[in-house]
């Protein structure tokens, strides 16, 4: 149950999200996929889940690595679970090893026939997907490549809107000079090519630098590059807003001009942005893959939807589960949350609740 | 000095090979011309005029010491002034050639061609990126588009023979191109030519001296804007002499072994066709087609810009019935598209619309075109695998020994034991791939038998990297040190194709305790990423080029890693940062070494002094191309010649239309034909 209380307004909206199903299961279907991939390392991840060793339990999924002499084997580094539990099942002793459903990370490379090639789809080696050109698994790098798109998204979300919501309220609300000088900025700054910045940063961010920065640069480039569409919805409902009584009487009882702009009119103006929210993240998305496919995105090894769609429209003949795969993920994840957005848009649509006179 | 990068266009110039072209179908057309562009033309006759009286050859020290900065340019103009230097251009009479003389024109080396060959019919084939010009030189000239333009459709004044290694009295084996016959005098090093009196431009104006004295003029003169080619034509050359129309000689100023090589790879430039040569040069001579030495011209029609171009063979070609020359360039027309996709180039093969396709990743051999593909099965397609021996691109990680802990051999030779290359090759490659050795190899004796790459051990890496401080393993299995500072560095690399091994080695290295943090760049900014030494660990491979003996300056020695104030060089080859004082010394040397048994034995110490080292982690070489090609499509008995980079190279295929025909009718009835897969390892190396 809700804690907090929802303006009757907003709880009509939702209730009327609700009941528009295909939306509304959607969502659900977002949250399940969202929530089951924040435990991903539980269900696809070629750490073991439990391992019995000499009477000891050892939980190996999360936290530091274990190194193979740990289970007597011969190599300093990180076991590799799938031999182990070879290992013990041949030496028939007691110990034994329990693996997630999918036992592959997104970065190892496995053969097929001696080599690293695509492998078909294969139940009994629990490739369910396939594997990709360099033998890692589809599923595992789908799994791990939609969580990563998904907190991006995310993360770009609240950050455009952010920039975009401020300078917006801010431009309608000041209007005049600081109004036409913005609006000029913003026009020029949307003309700046967005690749170009992509591809010239990325040449000369040194090579030092992790890969977690460099996917924090690639989040902010697209951020500084996108938050100007924002901008003019919220600044036509400033300017709409600022004329209203409502505000005068905020300015007459001597509130500073934060206190108009983000207690009183920003939350006024917001019901239309709700609305855009899950076409942002659609967008988002789709940029994040198209960067990866035309490789100027994620840095290499990460999993990316974009890099899988690339490896597969250029082995279609060879490999043709790869873009299958691929493909269908994207569009199943995209589809979902343009349902999701059409739901919202038509459960905040003002022409059900007002009556014209 | 500029190596052109591998993977941009295979072809770059490690020195001389130029030609010159030109187009235009105004031989003399200074009836036609502007009053404006005529005042032009006789300014720069007179500008040609001056500079062959006045133009001096500088000692190669004193160009050093100009380039420096130990000496000032009025100093060295008040010498030029006071006669101290000798003039570069000279003229003579056919009297004043030397009596002893012995002339020589390679006519006891085998041929090349085929005489199997049949001239006719179009071939087509693809290009990624229309190209930017249609100059050989000046900017944009260097692409991928420039061997259709020069390097495959020139000819220089000899050629080395493809199929020899055999090093003679004069060096390597020669066949003639515009030469009719040369001689050569050693203790001058001086190479005299006979051109070939049947030799003329695709203008029909014929070949003569004047057009070297001219390829001078121009490859030092600032309009073509091309600095690299500047230096280069002024410091390894002395000067020409003419003696008449048809003979000339040149002195070039590296007393080396392979000295004559200078000499024979230059391709004249056409004086006729620069009468505008100027500082507009470059966007003036844009589209224009110079008049070529070769047999294919590009009619201005046939330029269809973004899309195609189309090269015609002149119809009585010069060289049509020379030796070595002839049974080659055997296609009527050559019709290049512009395709931006392999993928889709690839699919276009396979249905028949490009004659041939090279496979030679393993990929496409075996996937894409594997053996029991229904149209290889029917003999409709074939394939063809062709070891060549020639210097071998090193492939591999440039490590940058001026970083922080990149310093430490230690640190360095875990690195080299920590990837896994033979995992890549056998396993991503299929054991196609040869791993390298060291990152000289192909240089015949000159190349160290001895220096074998290192093989991954995780016991040793960790052996090594212990030396260095990082004992222990993080929570991610990755090493540390005392302070907790991770064993981290950045793998950068221009080849995108390639990030499926680079993945693996990183995978592999982390097994080793080291992390590695890839960056694929785009071609041109890896390039320039490692052109200013911001690179950790750099992947790439310079070009080999057929050349008798590798290179060591360029690549190790001191003056191309450090500047004077001990900052870091930039726009040198020296990706090691290496500044070794014993190594300074037997690089100069071996740079000015006149005798091949000294050099070898330099070279090998070398090679295991950098062995030593650990600085290059060698990664693979590719001891072979593999083609696939529609049953139409012909190849010489011995399929290509030894030397070769790829199938193309020297223009030996030829085609039968008739077969053309009947197989695509064939294909739509669903005939088959008998199945070819053959292997030519006649040069292949053990």
């Amino acid at each position: 149950m809700l804690k907090f209380k929802l303006n009757p307004l907003t709880e009509k909206k939702v209730a009327r999200f609700r009941q528009i199903k295909r939306g509304y299961y959607s969502f659900l279907a977002i949250v399940v996929l969202v929530v089951f991939s924040l435990g991903a390392e539980l269900f696809v991840n070629s750490r073991a889940l439990v391992v019995s060793y000499e009477g000891e339990w050892y939980f190996p999924t999360y936290g530091e690595i274990i190194p193979g002499e740990t289970f007597g084997l011969d190599y300093s580094y990180e076991t590799n679970y799938r031999e182990l539990k070879e290992h013990f099942e041949r030496s028939n002793s007691d110990n034994w090893v329990v693996l997630p459903i999918v036992p592959y990370d997104p970065y190892e490379n496995n053969e097929y026939e001696g080599v690293f090639k695509p492998s078909p789809p294969s139940v009994s080696e629990r490739h369910f997907l396939g594997t990709d050109t360099t033998g890692r698994d589809i599923l595992s790098r789908l799994f791990y490549g939609f969580r990563i798109a998904m907190f991006f998204s995310l993360v770009f979300l609240v950050l455009t809107y952010l920039i975009g919501i401020a300078i917006g309220c801010l431009m309608g609300y000041f209007g005049g000079i600081f109004d036409l000088v913005g609006q000029r900025m913003i026009e020029i700054w949307s003309n700046m090519p967005f690749l170009y910045v992509v591809i010239i940063v990325f040449s000369v961010v040194p090579s030092s630098i992790s890969n977690s920065v460099r996917i924090g640069i690639l989040l902010t480039i697209m951020v500084m590059f996108s938050w100007m569409g924002m901008t003019y919805y919220m600044r036509t409902g400033a300017y709409k807003e600022k004329a209203r009584d409502y505000v005068a009487a905020a300015e007459a009882l001597g509130a500073s001009t934060a206190r108009i702009i983000f207690k009183h009119i920003m939350p006024n103006t917001l019901a239309t942005l709700v609305t855009f929210m899950p076409f942002t993240i659609v967008g988002a998305i789709t940029a994040v893959t198209a960067l990866d496919f035309l490789g100027f995105g994620l840095p290499p090894p990460t999993p990316s939807l974009g890099e899988l769609l690339k490896q597969g429209t250029d082995n279609l003949t060879t490999a043709p589960w790869i873009v299958v795969s691929s493909f269908f993920a994207l569009v199943v994840i995209l589809t979902l949350v343009a349902f999701v957005g059409e739901a919202i848009r038509e459960a905040f649509d003002p022409k059900k609740f007002t009556i014209y006179k | 000095m500029k190596i052109d990068y591998y993977a941009r266009s295979g072809l770059s110039l490690g020195l001389i090979f130029l030609l010159s072209a030109c187009s235009s179908k105004d031989e003399d057309a200074s009836a036609e011309m502007d009053p404006e562009t005529l005042a032009k033309v006789e300014a720069l006759r007179a500008e040609v005029k001056e500079y062959y009286e006045t133009k001096v050859s500088l000692p190669p020290e004193l160009f050093e010491d100009l380039e420096a900065g130990r000496i000032e340019q009025e100093v060295v103009d008040a010498r030029i002034a006071a006669g101290e230097f000798p003039r570069f251009f000279q003229f003579k009479s056919l009297e004043d050639l030397p009596a002893d003389l012995v002339w020589e024109d390679g006519s006891d080396l085998p041929e090349i061609g085929s005489p199997d060959a049949v001239k006719g019919g179009t071939v087509y084939g693809t290009v990624q990126d229309f190209p930017r010009t249609l100059r050989t030189i000046g900017p944009d000239s260097n692409g991928s588009f420039r061997p259709f333009l020069l390097d495959y459709n020139s000819v220089p004044i000899a050629k080395l023979h493809p199929n020899t290694t055999e090093i003679g009295p004069n060096g390597q084996l020669y066949f003639p191109g515009i030469a009719k016959e040369w001689a050569i005098d050693k203790a001058n090093q001086t190479v005299y030519v006979r051109i070939d009196p049947k030799a003329s431009w695709s203008d029909g104006e014929p070949i003569t001296a004047d057009d070297y004295l001219f390829m001078f003029f121009f490859m030092h003169s600032k309009y073509i804007k091309a600095p690299w080619y500047n230096n280069a034509y002024n410091r390894y050359f002395k000067g020409i002499t003419k003696f008449d129309d048809l003979t000339f000689s040149i002195r070039v100023s590296v007393d080396k072994p392979d000295f004559t090589s200078y000499v024979f790879s230059l391709n004249p430039r056409p004086e006729h066709f620069y009468g505008e040569l100027g500082d507009d040069f470059p966007e003036r001579y844009q589209w224009r087609f110079e008049p070529t030495t070769g047999p294919y011209v590009v009619e201005e029609e046939d330029i269809r810009k973004g899309e195609s171009i189309v090269f015609t063979r002149q119809k009585d070609w010069w060289a049509d019935d020379k030796r070595n020359y002839r049974h080659r360039f055997n296609y009527d027309k050559k019709r290049i598209q512009v395709v931006r996709d392999n993928a889709k180039a690839f699919e276009m093969f396979k249905k028949g619309e490009l004659d041939a396709a090279t496979i030679s990743l393993p990929e496409y051999w075996y996937e894409k075109l594997p053996d029991d593909d229904p149209l290889v099965e029917d003999g409709y397609i074939k394939k063809a695998v062709f070891y060549n021996q020639r210097p071998r691109p090193p492939f591999g990680m440039w490590i940058n020994t001026a970083k922080p802990l990149l310093d430490n051999k230690d640190i360095r030779l875990g690195i080299q034991y920590a990837s896994n290359w033979d995992l890549v090759i056998e396993k991503y490659f299929r054991g196609d791939y040869q791993r390298l050795n060291h990152s000289s190899e192909g240089y015949g004796q000159f190349s160290n038998p001895e220096v074998k790459a290192r093989k991954f051990s995780v016991e040793k890496a960790l052996e090594y990297f212990a030396k260095a401080g990082f004992s222990e393993r993080g929570p991610d299995g990755i090493l540390v040190d005392g302070d907790g500072k991770k064993l981290s560095f950045g793998l950068t690399t221009g080849y995108t194709t390639l990030k499926d091994p680079l993945t693996i080695i990183k995978e592999e290295a982390a097994k080793a305790g080291l992390d590695l943090r890839l960056q694929i760049l785009d071609n041109t900014a890896g390039f320039k990423l490692a052109q200013e030494k911001q690179h950790e660990i750099h992947f790439m491979a310079w070009s080999g080029f057929p050349e008798m003996y590798p290179r060591f300056w360029d690549f190790y020695h001191s003056l191309n890693a450090f500047e004077p104030d001990g900052s870091l060089k930039t726009q040198t080859n020296n990706l090691n940062s290496l500044a070794i004082p014993e190594l300074d010394e037997m690089i100069e040397t071996y740079r000015a070494s006149t005798d091949v048994d000294e050099m070898i034995k330099l070279s090998h110490e070398m090679q295991l002094m950098l062995h030593e080292e650990a600085a290059f982690v060698p990664a693979f070489y590719i001891p072979f191309y593999r083609v696939g090609y529609w049953r139409w499509r012909k190849y010489p008995e011995d399929f290509n010649v030894m030397n070769s980079e790829a199938a193309s190279e020297y223009s030996l295929s030829w085609m039968d239309v008739e077969e053309k025909k009947a197989t695509l009718e064939a294909l739509k009835r669903g005939d088959t034909f008998e199945k070819s897969i053959k292997i030519y390892d006649q040069y292949k190396e053990d």
